[in-house]
């Protein structure tokens, strides 16, 4: 019945361009809001440092890891909260683009679908890295010696990437769930809770009870517990292969979610 | 060739809701086709069937000669799309958004910068380019928003109330726009609820209220078809009763309008205006203010539904008004329109 008019558009988009070019936005975004990344950063170090100076003398007690101080023991607990919350603000920010109708402008472009998603995640995965790398760099700055060398700190950013692309993924998933940036920063006290019961702020060998039991089984005491064998104990790809482990099936699950997620809120509107 | 734009029976309905209730439309190649209607008639929701962001739940439209369900990305791909509140990134630069926006649509490196350079100048915002659209003002904000919907060289084009909120030198320098993209060729699909820009910009209209289209055409048609000029006498409440009894009936049908006011279809034309005025003074009826105007889309509206479009009191109104001292001792106004 009909014949197709000329189309003086181009071709469909390549997906990979329009992921860099939307991950490259979600950069741009995040830096220029430094309301939303500072606080990820500085909040976990000023932890740590009231942490190490009150709990210093923890490290004598029989059982606990052998460090140099406190604070190396914290360099991994401290990346993981920063990108933990720095991941979260990233993908929040997806629940602010279908709050805002910038959503629905890209979903009116020929954008390969998935590339909304996976565009913002690539955005917090790269973001994460610098964090991770930050982080290394102010406890390098302030005496804590990481025993893995240069291969540790690749695997420390690496862990950071991972990990942000996580959260990032979740963050993002419960955004277009729900479309609210308020719902997705409302996440923040699990992501303490998840931290605080595993091996982040002290070893699961001086805990007890269930407490104890709980984090040992908590994934964030595996990621962490992997992470912290690089800075204390030297580099091996089992720990790292660990630590990467955990947070790659955390990326896996969290991106299943989001684009899940995707699809339903695109279905809505079917 | 099919038309640009072709509906067959749409319909969408949000549960037990009937937002668009059986729309049809055909929309000709190169011409800029008036969408008008009150808040919540089921503008929106049309523009969002056609652009591909609903689904329909009857009928189906065709758009560009795509099916807009069965070959969406193809829809997508020919049309232009800039919906209300101007949806952009108040983080970026215009710059980044149009280059963003020309990625999306498979347009990559220097042909993307000089697509960009040419839509900047031609909405008029090359100075601005380079500044966070934070900065920007909302007409700003609206140029930005029309150029990344033609990043592509859509051949169809879609505004969704492009001008509400913007100040009277921002709307008309947007309708100037649209004027010239028009004689580039590209097919207008403009949704308002001004009564003004579908008058000042549309070739036809179809005007849509409670889901359905209640009357299509072209602007001069419609209001000729409606015949007689509108007088609209503002009157005080305590003589109202008696000011419909001395003139409805026997100067003209009763038209809609809003309290204090009363409208007639004045048959007679602006001649019979000093009669009309002259039975309410022998009656004692005191009239505030007087405006007699030529049919307006309003009045198309009105005559269709039976109500007033939500503003369009404020449009007509730029039919010259008067005041003078009413035939009872009150006020009056007199001066036609058009």
């Amino acid at each position: 019945m009909t014949t197709a008019v000329a189309v003086r558009g181009r071709s469909q988009g390549d997906a990979v361009a329009q992921t860099m070019v939307l991950a490259r936005r979600s950069l741009l975004s995040t830096w220029r809001q430094p309301q939303t990344w500072i606080p990820a950063i500085v909040f976990p170090l000023l932890l740590a440092a009231v942490n190490s100076s009150a709990m210093s003398r923890a490290i004598h007690l029989p059982g606990f890891p052998e460090v140099d101080s406190f604070l190396q023991f914290l360099l991994p607990a401290s990346l993981v909260q920063g990108v933990m919350f720095g991941g979260l603000f990233g993908g929040a920010a997806l629940a602010l683009d279908v709050e805002s109708g910038f959503f629905e402008r890209l979903v009116a472009s020929p954008v390969h679908r998935s590339t909304i998603v996976i565009g913002r995640v690539a955005g917090a995965t790269v973001l994460g890295g610098i964090q991770a790398l930050v982080f290394v760099l102010v406890f390098l700055a302030f005496g804590s010696p990481i025993a893995g060398g240069v291969a540790a700190v690749l695997g420390l950013v690496l862990i950071g990437m991972v990990l942000a692309l996580a959260i990032g993924a979740f963050a993002a998933g419960l955004g277009l769930r729900t479309g609210s940036q308020e719902a997705v920063q409302g996440m923040f006290p699990l992501a303490f809770i998840l931290l605080f019961v595993s091996s982040a702020f002290f070893p699961t060998s001086q805990m007890s009870g269930a407490y104890r039991a709980i984090a040992e089984n908590n994934p964030i005491t595996w990621m962490i517990d992997g992470a912290r064998e690089l800075v204390i104990t030297g580099f091996s790809f089992a720990d790292l292969g660990v630590a990467l482990a955990v947070a790659g099936a955390m990326s896996a699950l969290s991106l299943r979610f989001a684009l899940r997620q995707l699809d339903r809120r695109l279905a809505a509107s079917a | 060739m099919t038309a640009p734009i072709v509906a067959e029976g749409l319909v969408r309905r949000f549960g037990d809701f009937v937002a668009v209730d059986g729309i049809d439309l055909a929309v000709d190649e190169g011409e800029i086709f008036g969408f008008l209607g009150p808040n919540g008639a089921g503008k929106s929701t049309t523009v969002r069937m056609l652009t591909t962001l609903l689904r329909p739940s009857a009928g189906r439209a065709l758009v560009a000669g795509f099916d807009v369900v069965t070959q969406a990305d193809e829809v997508r791909r020919s049309i232009g799309v800039a919906l209300q509140d101007a949806a952009i990134d108040p983080l970026m630069t215009g710059n980044e958004l149009l280059h963003l926006q020309a990625t999306l649509h498979g347009i990559s490196g220097s042909a993307a910068q000089l697509r960009s350079g040419e839509l900047l100048e031609r909405v008029g915002l090359v100075a601005a380019a380079g500044n966070r659209v934070a900065t920007y003002s909302g007409g700003m904000r609206r140029r930005l928003d029309l150029a990344m919907s033609l990043i592509h060289e859509p051949s169809v084009l879609f505004l969704d109330e492009p001008t509400t909120g913007l100040d009277p030198t921002s709307r008309i320098s947007l309708w100037e726009e649209v004027r010239r993209l028009n004689a580039d060729g590209t097919t207008v699909f403009l949704t308002t609820q001004y009564l003004e820009e579908a008058d000042e910009l549309a070739e036809r209209v179809a005007i849509i209220d409670g889901g359905r289209i209640v009357r299509a055409g072209a602007p001069a048609a419609l209001k000729a078809a409606v015949g007689a000029p509108t007088l609209r006498l503002h009157i005080d409440e305590a003589h109202m009763a008696l000011a419909v009894q001395t003139v409805c009936g026997r100067f003209g049908e009763q038209r809609p309008s809003r309290e204090g006011v009363l409208a007639i279809g004045l048959e007679g034309g602006p001649s019979q205006l000093s009669a009309v005025l002259n039975a309410l003074n022998d009656e004692g009826a005191v009239v505030d203010h007087v405006e007699l105007a030529s049919p307006s889309l309003d009045d198309v509206f009105a005559d269709a539904t039976g109500r007033r479009l939500e503003g369009a009191a404020d449009d007509a109104a730029v039919a010259a008004e008067a005041s003078a001292e009413g035939s009872g001792g009150g006020r009056r106004s007199r001066r036609s329109r058009r």
